[in-house]
């Protein structure tokens, strides 16, 4: 008796996992059959966009030099440290993607400490620009991993958003 | 051969990173509400999110295409308010997963989203005694013919590699509830794909 239930038990098992295996094969992406962005475009023309969260009072009142003057800090030191792109990689290095990838990073960190603090609405279309054209790099880089100059013209990018952002907390 | 496929591994990986990086800075610039940058987030997730949605939802076509503007829309209005604390693919796929529980929970008609565990009970005894209508349908089809909670649980579970615990959470339900409809959901998966699986 017990043995018939100790196979039963078994073969439930093994089903679930094969059962499991398949169903993690329907894990695809789906594109609609229609596009949909007009329809979005339409709707979000008329849809506000929530306040951005402000950070506390106290973060507000203290910290915008301080984090300022160690991210300016933080970004500078790891860009110094990091080995220069070559000049001429061999095809299919990762290099570029990497050191692509670190920067967006180290930046994007940056860029979330400082933003705890209120930053002036009239530098938004700015941000916009530039963050925009850090996406447009980013996609060139992935596209052309080879294409070392991205680097350079990505680090000067976000140096103007960073130089914005600290900014507009600092005044 | 070692450093070819290292080589790979790191191409994929950096790969994978670009994409999460290009997306934060196409987010950013969104969420000071640049529509252009917006667009380019929905072109490079429209699949993902849609695909989620139709998976939860039991259902391609208009409804489910409905749901994923929705989610797109939540999206727009809410990423002012993103952190950046995780990536903006996987905020987007939870937003696509709320988006579609809402819309089963305020569903009328057929089993309500809370009380399917009858419905569930009902087909499953059909089901064990053999319906020979069920035993050629194919996986994607079996699991859209679910009743809504079960084929959530599931989909959580066994597609989408969500935890128990996060499923409870969304669900609002006991992780034991979860684990329960999990079980009795690839049950009646098996009895409909005729002991295939």
């Amino acid at each position: 008796m017990n043995a018939n239930n100790d196979g039963a038990q078994e073969h439930d098992a093994q089903a679930d996992e094969q059962l499991r295996w398949q169903l993690r094969g329907l894990r695809r992406d789906l594109e609609p059959q229609a596009d949909l962005w007009p329809g979005i475009a339409a709707r979000i023309a008329q849809a506000p966009q929530q306040a951005a969260a402000s950070g506390n009072a106290r973060t507000r009142r203290f910290a915008p030099w301080a984090m300022a003057a160690s991210v300016l800090l933080a970004v500078g030191v790891v860009w110094q440290l990091m080995p220069a792109a070559p000049q001429q990689a061999p095809v299919g290095n990762p290099m570029v993607r990497q050191q692509a990838v670190s920067m967006a990073l180290d930046y994007e960190r940056a860029f979330a400490r400082l933003e705890q603090a209120d930053t002036h609405p009239e530098l938004h279309g700015a941000f916009g620009e530039l963050d925009r054209s850090a996406a447009q790099i980013l996609s060139a880089i992935d596209n052309d991993p080879n294409a070392t100059f991205l680097l350079e013209q990505l680090r000067r990018t976000y140096a103007r958003r960073l130089q914005l952002t600290q900014r507009a907390v600092m005044t | 051969m070692l450093t070819a496929a290292m080589t790979d591994a790191m191409t994929d990986t950096t790969t994978a990173e670009v994409a999460a990086a290009t997306d934060a800075a196409l987010a950013r610039s969104a969420a000071a509400g640049d529509a252009g940058a917006f667009e380019s987030i929905y072109r490079r997730h429209a699949g993902r999110v849609h695909g989620v949605i139709v998976r939860l939802v039991g259902a391609h076509g208009v409804r489910a295409e409905d749901l994923t503007q929705e989610a797109f829309v939540r999206a727009w209005q809410a990423l002012p308010k993103f952190r950046f604390e995780s990536a903006v693919s996987t905020w987007l796929h939870r937003l696509a997963v709320t988006t579609a529980l809402m819309e089963l929970r305020s569903r009328r008609g057929g089993p309500r989203f809370d009380e399917d565990e009858d419905a569930l009970d009902g087909l499953g005894v059909a089901d064990s005694a053999g319906n020979g209508t069920a035993l050629s349908m194919d996986l994607e089809r079996a699991v859209a013919t679910l009743p809504p909670r079960a084929r959530a649980v599931l989909v959580l579970h066994d597609v989408e590699g969500w935890k128990h615990e996060e499923i409870a959470s969304e669900l609002g339900m006991a992780v034991g509830s979860s684990k329960a409809q999990l079980h009795r959901a690839r049950q009646l998966l098996r009895g409909r794909l005729g002991g295939e699986a």
